[in-house]
């Protein structure tokens, strides 16, 4: 920055060559998988080295998969997850940080205990909610007694439905039910002085017009990393998407990527080619490093509040 | 704590309505009826079950081989989370000095996030691969010192590396963007008074990122309890002799593949209370020591 | 409130997919076949809906056995259900007795289809049969576990034939492993191969009430029995450097290191034939051989394994058409000749496989050898001990078996005692499940 360090210098440029080096190489053996023959694969002792089938590996995996629909829809959930997360969390957390009620800490905790229970082991109650959003919502009119009441005063027998299988919506919604955003959010808005709210009162500037001109602006890092982490967490979604899509034309890559790694016999597997899988994995993992490059953008110091 | 708020808490509420309408339907509605498994014997085809009260409790408390895995996962939720966060921190405190060809190494260490996970199991697998793999250099070495195949210590160790590997780039990006909104007058102000890049990492801002380093080891410990399920099953499968059976993949092997829902439902509930516990005592010990303005 | 609107809006609201053209029947097909061979069971759909054009088959791979059943669970408790599931062996006991299913038997007689049961092989369709004989889902990919060896090694040590029994086997380790190869067998504690197969072929049982068919209150035998004195053998092949384990999980599966010539035998599922075919160094001489027995016993069938074809209920009468009419077609010869030459898999009828053997299929590579499982299938009629084994929670009885194995291996228990725990952990899991299912029994 402003002084001269060369050693540390140095020092810097090593610590992140040997945690880069760290933290490249299954990435280098993904690629090299993928440049191998299945047979070049299976060999003992393994290669090391890349072969030169990775055209072949890329074109068999791309016309196996079906890919090119499958992208548009991964694109479509991960950006629909993105935009909802950086929204909806921004939000929750600006209304249990800004403002003096009894219920931020339980609302918090409400928000943030959905953390703790992975999809994975409440996917079956869970998929009966997709397969109609409004079930709770029913089960409530039932058991309060109300549906009895509005069929008898008009006599149309409630049945609410509303189907989230094979549709965009219903990849996205139970996705951004999380609390990583939320949380963040918070833990940011903690740190933002009061002077500066009491500031924007002075102007006048109702919460609503604060959060936009004043918060949004400040936490553009934050947004910017948010974002990153959320597209990459849903573009390699995999179990939800495979439970509520049997429509090939709501495919996601993570799927058709999944369809191409192989299980052992006994699991329901063929043949370990594995080749493929890697040449897949390559493919599908374009967009998210291309997000990670764009996002680069937006990850520059802070220039404003520069005196604060 | 904050002095200023805004007064008009019907904005408040409307501002969480959304958020929680969501997560009522897609996580609080079903996890009740998770619930209620825990207490019944559910039939996983319908069918009916049976009201048992806390037997499904009782048996998996008195079971070793459950309280064995309960260990395993804080050992591996402590270990992952140690590693993680310790080697992220490092990095992106470095990287923030922005020297030439930072660029290229923001790129170069947020990437891995973007690989998928099989990829991820396989390549570990070589890796660690005893006997052709790039660990089977000690075996030429030291033959027989590393075995994870046999010894479940070692496949643990496996287990946990590969898994904070996940991790790190996770960190990495949230440390990056604290460091980042550290204002650039404050960094410079502190180097006019001589203090060093060292000093100043230290002084300045380590404090800084307290927020964000509270954030990460809530999220790291929260994840390598509910998210360990892929390493697992890519790289052990719980084995050998369950010596790496993390909760969530016993939750997912005994109930969805094993077809034992209320057993599984039980055992969800015992780790949403242990990770509950767990993030509660670190609000309580952890966040008083942050300053947050 | 007018429901008819209202889930009328929403349906905007969700820009869910409108299915526009009903001239053809449609009905869902849910498979856990993953990779190559998910391709291939694809491969059929599309067979079978450019063949008529009355129905359309959607099939959705699911990747994986155990992800097909609990997805299909899922998808039947929220009334969702595809029509047909592909379930395996582990995860049918449950669907058994919840009774939520079309007996295909049934099913094809309701439609007046023809179907001659009769040309099965008993061993296979006995497997997927209630205890009065009906069929209860089709049987379709189907294997069986034999032993894989390397020729070159055998000829090398003056041995032409594979070894018969145990003892035999135990022999040409050592003498194998005295001429300098390193790894003579790659072992993988497997319960389908070491439990299941072994019991089989040896006529012992695994569980008490005739393997678990004649009601819910079995009990662990295996601990019992002449697999004891099997699985202390592995252990001292093990010790004795007879043996080497080899796992997906440690890098190099038992498959991979046999295909590379590394190791001299291993045993699994004839389903590998293919893959072994496809990656095996380059002029190997390899086969494949029934499981060796024991001296002194008289060698039985062995059982199925794969998966077979389940109908689900609460679908409609066209559906089931749709159902039967997809079922009949991959029961026609040429369907079972092509599932057999593309996959690694044995054909299901007797009629299918001696229309193969006519042929010559199994005279040359890379077919030569597949006909040693049905050998080992047919091999006697099967009886009470070896039709197959239906006991609840079977997929924590095998990872209880595994996990002791394991321990026992790696030396932490003798292994008498890791099989005695494991078999007392496992009557729990049992007498868990009975109480689930109090007062059902298998149909």
């Amino acid at each position: 920055m402003i002084e001269r360090t060369p050693i540390l210098n140095i020092v810097t440029h090593l610590i992140l060559f040997v945690g880069l080096l760290m933290l490249m190489v299954p990435l280098y053996l993904t690629f090299t998988a993928a440049t191998l023959t299945m047979e070049q694969i299976s060999q003992i002792p393994p290669r090391l080295l890349p072969g030169d089938q990775l055209f072949v590996n890329i074109a068999e995996a791309w016309t196996r998969s079906d890919f090119s629909q499958k992208f548009v829809n991964s694109f479509i959930l991960a950006t629909g997850v993105v935009t909802g997360k950086v929204i909806l969390a921004a939000m929750t957390a600006f209304g249990i940080v800004f403002f003096n009620h009894r219920l931020r800490m339980p609302i918090f905790w409400l928000v943030f205990i959905t953390l703790m229970l992975p999809l994975e082991v409440r996917i079956v109650p869970t998929y009966a909610v997709a397969a109609n959003a409004l079930t709770p919502f029913q089960a409530i009119l039932d058991a309060t007694g109300l549906s009895r009441l509005i069929a008898w005063i008009s006599g149309v027998e409630v049945h609410l439905e509303w189907n989230l299988l094979n549709s965009y919506t219903g990849l996205i919604l139970p996705l951004v039910a999380t609390a990583t955003g939320t949380f963040l959010y918070r833990q940011f808005f903690l740190t933002i002085p009061d002077e500066l709210v009491e500031a924007a009162q002075m102007d006048g500037a109702g919460p609503v017009r604060f959060l936009i001109e004043h918060l949004v602006p400040l936490s553009r890092t934050n947004i910017a990393a948010l974002a990153t982490i959320m597209f990459v967490y849903s573009w390699n979604q995999y179990l939800w998407p495979l439970l509520v899509v049997t429509d090939p034309s709501y495919g996601v890559v993570a799927v058709e990527l999944g369809h191409l790694v192989p299980n052992s016999n006994s699991t329901g597997g063929g043949d370990p080619q594995w080749h493929l899988a890697m040449a897949g994995t390559l493919i599908v993992m374009v967009p998210p490093v291309l997000v990670v490059i764009f996002m680069q953008r937006w990850f520059v110091r802070g220039l404003i509040n520069t005196d604060k | 704590m904050r002095r200023a708020y805004f007064k008009n808490n019907w904005i408040a509420a409307l501002m969480v309505a959304p958020q929680l309408l969501i997560i009522f339907v897609f996580f609080y509605w079903p996890t009740s009826q998770a619930i209620y498994w825990a207490f019944t014997l559910e039939q996983p085809w319908g069918g009916g079950n049976e009201w048992v009260g806390f037997e499904n409790f009782r048996q998996l408390l008195t079971d070793s081989q459950y309280w064995d895995s309960v260990r395993v996962s804080v050992i591996y939720a402590i270990a992952t989370t140690a590693l993680a966060m310790g080697m992220a921190l490092i990095l992106a405190l470095f990287a923030d000095r922005q020297l030439t060809g930072y660029k290229f190494y923001r790129v170069g260490l947020i990437w891995p996030y973007a690989v998928a996970a099989p990829a991820v199991g396989l390549s570990f697998r070589f890796i660690f691969n005893p006997s052709a793999g790039l660990f089977s250099y000690i075996n030429h070495l030291f033959p027989g010192l590393w075995d994870p195949i046999m010894n479940g210590s070692h496949a643990l160790f496996m287990v946990i590396v590969a898994g904070a590997w996940k991790q790190i780039a996770y960190s990495f990006i949230f440390f990056l963007a604290a460091l980042q909104s550290i204002p650039r007058s404050l960094t410079e102000a502190c180097a006019m008074d001589g203090s060093g890049v060292l000093r100043r990492m230290w002084d300045l801002q380590l404090p800084l990122m307290a927020p964000t380093f509270f954030f990460l080891l809530v999220i790291n410990i929260t994840d390598s309890f509910t998210d360990s399920f892929g390493i697992v099953d890519t790289l052990t499968v719980g084995g050998p002799a369950r010596a790496t059976n993390l909760m969530v993949y016993k939750i997912y092997e005994d109930g969805f593949r094993g077809l034992d829902y209320s057993g599984a439902a039980a055992q969800s509930i015992i780790l949403m209370l242990l990770v509950i516990a767990l993030t509660f005592f670190q609000f309580r010990f952890v966040e008083r020591r942050i300053h947050y303005s | 409130m007018n429901t008819r609107a209202l889930s009328a809006a929403v349906a905007l609201l969700a820009l869910s997919a409108g299915t526009a053209s009903a001239e053809k029947t449609k009905f869902e097909y849910w498979y856990g076949l993953s990779g190559d061979l998910g391709e291939k069971v694809q491969e059929t759909c599309n067979r079978f809906n450019a063949a008529q054009s009355e129905y359309e088959i959607l099939c959705v791979g699911q990747d994986g056995y155990a992800q097909a059943v609990q997805n299909t669970i899922a998808a039947f408790r929220a009334g969702k259900h595809p029509t047909i599931v592909q379930a395996y062996d582990a995860g049918t006991a449950d669907l058994m007795l919840s009774g939520e299913f079309y007996p295909v038997q049934k099913m094809m007689a309701d439609y007046n289809i023809d179907v001659d049961w009769a040309n099965y092989f008993p061993g296979i369709s006995n497997y997927y049969a209630s205890s009065k004989g009906e069929l209860f889902s089709m049987p379709f990919n189907s294997s069986t576990a034999v032993m894989y060896y390397n020729a070159d090694d055998l000829k090398s040590i003056g041995m032409d034939t594979p070894p018969a029994t145990w003892e035999e086997f135990e022999a040409t380790l050592k003498k194998l492993k005295e001429s300098g190869k390193a790894c003579p067998y790659a072992y993988s504690a497997d319960p389908w191969v070491d439990l299941e197969q072994f019991s089989m072929a040896h006529n012992v049982p695994v569980a008490s009430n005739n393997n678990g068919y004649d009601g819910l209150d079995s009990k662990i035998l295996y601990n019992t029995t002449l697999h004891v004195k099997h699985m202390e053998n592995i252990k001292r092949w093990l010790d004795e450097g007879l043996l080497q384990i080899r796992t997906a999980q440690g890098g190099i599966n038992a498959q991979s290191s046999f295909a590379q010539g590394e190791c001299s035998f291993y045993a699994n599922s004839i389903a590998g034939h293919a893959t072994v075919s496809k990656t095996a160094k380059e002029g190997m001489n390899w086969s494949v051989t029934m499981l060796p027995v024991y001296e002194g016993t008289e060698r039985h069938n062995t059982v199925v394994g794969g998966a077979s074809l389940w109908v689900l209920s609460k679908k409609t009468e066209p559906e089931y058409r749709g159902a039967a009419a997809y079922l009949k077609f991959l029961a026609t010869p040429e369907s079972e000749e092509y599932w057999s030459t593309v996959t690694g898999y044995i054909p299901v009828t007797k009629k299918g496989f001696q229309g193969l053997k006519d042929k010559g299929f199994y005279d040359s590579a890379p077919f030569k050898g597949r006909e040693v499982a049905l050998e080992s299938l047919t091999f006697t009629e099967p009886g009470p001990l070896t039709r197959g084994i239906r006991l609840g929670g079977f997929i924590q009885i095998r990872a209880e078996w595994k996990n002791a194995v394991e321990a026992a291996l790696a030396g932490n228990m003798p292994m008498k005692e890791a099989l005695d725990t494991a078999a007392q952990r496992s009557d729990d899991v049992l007498a868990k499940f009975a109480r689930t299912y109090k007062g059902k029994s298998f149909p």
